[in-house]
């Protein structure tokens, strides 16, 4: 099986400090794995050198067997990387729909500044089924109108994973999908979220907090703290390393 | 004398003569690097307050004939300040969360209305003829030489006393007292200031006032040197200061001051060297010949194109910038087709009913003004496009306008080529041009893109104007730069009737384009840019591209608008129609109305062809009462009113980005439709019933922001 994404001693410094530290990981097609580490551990700058939005000072980046290092964001997102955001990015002004649409005509690479002119821009038939399908899947049929102005927390994140699934990802990056969600919403999260993958079949990364969100959606997870692996493995066991409930849980034991 | 005597003295009297402008733009610089880290406004109104002062110096001391100091007083000391004080009360103090491109956009209406209000208060006019005096007496006419290589004037003995004054006088301030320690930390992170309990306000007003007598010194001081008190004059001040303080990397005060004197310095010495290369190097002749005016804007642009990192220098400063809610995004795609059909075609009735009185019944004058009115509304579609659609501001539309007028008078005055191909051309050229200039810009983004185009701008109108290949050279100056109007097949668009109808033909192709490119792909990729840049990105999509297509479909509308208004007046005047400072209330006209519609930029073009002539000279007033007699007294106003409503008319963009039309056909629909809901009696309003209340920028951040609503636009990255 070829691995969906796999970095190879990435590393990355800022002025001086070692932000993420040799740090090589791989994920396969279809699974769902978990970064987790204290704050300040490194996942979301490691995070950002797999986007794209951070260029790594070492270290090799390869996205289905392709190297992507030198890549930036947008052409890595072609490549098949779909992410959500931790705090909630959306189009202002535009409606449910709409976000899907656009995410749609850019995985097609469809239309351009002549076919507007000529009046083949609006969106087709075609479009609106397939955006639908989606919308259908995620619960979010009902509002796919609503200007997202309108939507809470919790569906603005379903927003952001159909715009991300409208590009036909290989691999979702989630970053800290519940923070900001109260627990009936987490719980629909990650309902939602396992049927989606189960349907699509993509493979998820998933930084979180939420120990019971990863332990219950995850099936490996990757440890860091101070910027470098401390563990890895099926999370149930990571989760019960003695390093990382000091890491990570803080010293004392929790009773779970 | 030997070689390199000479070349030493003149070395030496080039870094002489540098010196006293350096101070003024040294001055400048800080007083503006002052307000933008204090409170994050990017003040391009910072020239304007200059001129206000310089003016009313003026008027205090050779019109009222007062003597020098309390002139002074007056003019730096309280006008000044209080001036400061009330821009930051009432206008910047509410907009602390606005986008940086937002409050640009204010201080570009304030740039425009704060010199016209002085000019109605005080009934002064800047012309030209009218010398301004320095403040010492006799200052041009006494020189005094200590080195024996440059005499230097009073004139320019004073200002350099009182520059350098003033920076010790704000370097002993920062040290040593108190305001000066909670000033500085403000310039660190204001949100970490009020947390420990200073009140970020009352140090951001104080530093207004205090960087708006700097721009008052700097405007008494620069004044006799400028040789004029008109406004647009002095809004290249402005660009000076943002020129030297890029140089200091804007992010420090003593960088910025270095950064003036650099500047002085380097326009002495290129004024002293550059005669010599350029008697070998034909090609400098036009550079050497608009030196002054030429440099900063070279700078500028050269640091900007090739320094890209000098973007990240607030950003970076204030750790706790990303507490503030995200603005509301400029630009964006008008959504809401709810409005009634047979409202529309109500309007549109009367619209063609309009046109087909004007078109009959209407004398020469008339059809002028309805003609450049409707010319006026194509070349605003430009900013419809860049800035309503891709939420940029550009402040080079005059320009591409420009080279779309002058492309006709090349081609069909030299060359004899079909004046409507060359205006096609011409269009072409403009958006070329548009998508080059695209290129450096787009690495820059938001308040950075404003800054490169106009500089951009000005470098247009400083060097490449008088280029005989662009803009026609020395022969036009005499003959003006004539264009013809066209004949195609049997119609002679020389007849004003017919040209109407031309005009009025390629404004609705274009407003139909402009409509076919928004609802479209393109428009829907720029709408998501200006939405959220990271999340367009993590779907694809590149904002470059996406960018360097609106730039340059925005350049040839403006190209094509402008070979227009040059073919309908039946030549370029340049200077009148496409100066960067006139370009400016182009773009303040625009987003005041209305930046995302076609209606808008409609409404624009009408309200600078017409607003004078039928609502300040009271023509529509005597068409209510039915006779040009009764016409009450106030009429006619003066015209400078307009600068004042449209340039206030901008403060309003940073809340209501959709314009003040659109904003008030929001708010009348609301009322409408609650109006109804309360007849049929289903209880409150859609907003009401929502869980999540709607994100409003407003003043004080509130704690729902951070819990409830789903963040709309740009986080901090």
């Amino acid at each position: 099986m070829t691995n969906v994404l796999d970095t190879q001693g990435v590393s990355k410094k800022f002025s001086g400090i070692m932000a993420v530290h040799d740090l090589s990981i791989s994920v396969d097609a279809g699974e769902s794995v978990g970064l987790i580490g204290p704050n300040g551990a490194g996942k979301t700058t490691f995070f950002n050198c797999v986007l794209g939005v951070l260029r790594v000072n070492a270290g090799v980046v390869r996205l289905a067997g392709d190297d992507v290092t030198e890549m930036p964001v947008h052409a890595r997102a072609r490549r098949g990387i779909g992410r959500t955001f931790q705090r909630i990015e959306l189009f202002a002004e535009s409606t449910v729909r709409e976000h899907l649409l656009i995410a749609e005509r850019t995985r097609r690479r469809d239309g351009g500044l002549w076919k507007d002119l000529i009046g083949r821009g609006r969106p087709r038939a075609d479009e609106i089924a397939k955006c639908d399908e989606v919308l259908e899947l995620l619960g979010l049929r009902d509002v796919a109108d609503e200007p997202i102005e309108h939507l809470s927390l919790g569906q603005g994140r379903l927003v952001e994973v159909g715009r991300a699934l409208m590009t036909d990802p290989k691999l979702l990056l989630l970053d800290e999908p519940t923070s900001g969600l109260d627990r009936q919403e987490t719980a629909d999260l990650a309902i939602t979220l396992r049927a989606v993958q189960e349907h699509r079949q993509f493979a998820i990364l998933l930084v979180e907090h939420d120990v019971e969100f990863v332990s219950s959606f995850t099936q490996r997870s990757y440890v860091l703290d101070f910027g470098q692996l401390i563990a890895s493995g099926p999370t149930q066991d990571v989760l019960r390393d003695p390093q990382v409930r000091a890491a990570y849980l803080g010293v004392e034991e929790i009773s779970s | 004398m030997t070689l390199a005597a000479t070349l030493g003295s003149d070395l030496l009297r080039a870094l002489l003569q540098g010196t006293p402008p350096g101070t003024v733009y040294a001055l400048i610089a800080l007083g503006f690097v002052l307000t933008y880290k204090t409170s994050g406004v990017f003040n391009l109104a910072f020239g304007a307050q200059a001129s206000i002062s310089a003016a009313m110096y003026y008027k205090a001391h050779t019109d009222w004939r007062w003597p020098i100091l309390p002139a002074l007083i007056v003019s730096v000391f309280v006008l000044a300040p209080g001036v400061g004080l009330l821009l930051e009360r009432l206008v910047f103090r509410h907009l602390r969360t606005a986008s940086s491109v937002a409050k640009i956009v204010v201080t570009l209406g304030l740039s425009i209305a704060v010199p016209s209000i002085f000019e109605l208060v005080f009934q002064f006019q800047g012309v030209a003829g009218r010398t301004p005096e320095g403040i010492v007496p006799n200052g041009a006419g006494v020189y005094y030489d200590p080195f024996g290589v440059y005499p230097f004037s009073r004139n320019e003995l004073m200002t350099m006393a009182v520059a350098v004054t003033a920076m010790l006088g704000l370097a002993a301030l920062f040290k040593f007292s108190a305001l000066g320690l909670q000033m500085r930390a403000v310039v660190e992170s204001p949100r970490m200031t009020e947390l420990n309990g200073i009140r970020a306000d009352r140090v951001s007003a104080l530093s207004w006032a205090l960087s708006s007598s700097f721009a008052g010194m700097a405007g008494v001081l620069i004044a006799p040197r400028f040789n004029t008190l008109a406004a647009p004059d002095f809004f290249n001040l402005v660009v000076v200061a943002i020129a030297a303080a890029v140089l200091g990397k804007l992010v420090s005060l003593p960088r910025a001051l270095v950064g003036g004197f650099c500047l002085g310095w380097i326009i002495a010495l290129l004024g002293t060297f550059l005669p010599r290369w350029s008697r070998t190097q034909t090609w400098l002749r036009p550079f050497q010949e608009n030196l002054t005016p030429s440099v900063p804007f070279l700078v500028l642009f050269g640091v900007l194109v090739f320094w890209p990192a000098i973007r990240r220098a607030r950003e970076a400063s204030d750790p706790l910038s990303g507490v503030d809610p995200p603005p509301s995004s400029v630009g964006s795609g008008a959504r809401g087709a709810s409005r009634p059909r047979f409202s529309r075609v109500i309007g549109l009735a009367l619209l063609v009913g309009i046109g087909v009185i004007v078109f009959i019944r209407a004398d020469t004058s008339w059809i002028f003004l309805v003609t450049q009115a409707v010319v006026m509304s194509t070349i605003y579609l430009s900013v419809t496009v860049i800035t309503g659609l891709a939420g940029q501001i550009s402040l080079c539309q005059g320009t591409f306008a420009a080279i779309g007028g002058f492309t006709v008078f090349q081609l069909a005055d030299r060359h004899g080529v079909s004046v409507l191909l060359a205006a096609v051309i011409g269009a072409v050229i403009a958006a070329a041009v548009g998508a080059v200039l695209s290129l450096p810009v787009l690495r820059l983004g938001g308040v950075w893109t404003a800054v490169a185009t106009l500089a951009f701008a000005y470098l247009f109108d400083s060097v490449l104007v008088k280029i005989s290949w662009i803009c026609g050279g020395g022969t036009s100056l005499l003959q003006g730069t004539r264009v013809p109007r066209p004949v195609v097949g049997p119609w002679d668009f020389a007849d004003d009737r017919s040209f109407l109808v031309l005009t009025v033909i390629v404004f609705i192709v274009v407003a139909f384009a402009v409509t076919q490119i928004r609802s479209g792909t393109v428009g829907r990729t720029l709408s998501a840019i200006s939405g959220s840049e990271v999340a367009a990105e993590s779907i694809g999509i590149s904002p470059a591209r996406a960018r360097v297509t609106a730039f340059a479909v925005s350049a040839f509308i403006a190209g094509l608008g402008g070979a227009l208004l040059s073919i309908h007046q039946r030549n370029v005047n340049y200077g009148s129609n496409f100066s960067p400072f006139a370009a400016l209330f182009w773009l303040v006209l625009v987003v005041s109305l209305g930046a995302r519609t076609v209606q808008g930029a409609a409404q624009a073009g009408a309200a600078f062809s017409l607003f004078d002539t039928l609502i300040l000279r009271g023509t529509f007033m005597g068409w209510i009462l039915r006779s040009s007699k009764r016409i009450p007294e106030i009429f006619p106003i003066n015209p400078k009113w307009r600068f004042v409503f449209f340039g206030l008319g901008t403060i309003q963009f940073a809340r209501h980005p959709e314009g003040l039309v659109e904003h008030g056909k929001r708010q009348m629909r609301r009322r409408v439709d609650a109006l109804r809901k309360r007849r049929t009696g289903s209880g409150g309003s859609i907003d009401d019933a929502s869980p999540v209340s709607t994100p409003q920028p407003s003043s004080e951040p509130s704690n729902e922001t951070d819990t409830a609503v789903v963040p709309v636009g740009e986080t901090t990255r």
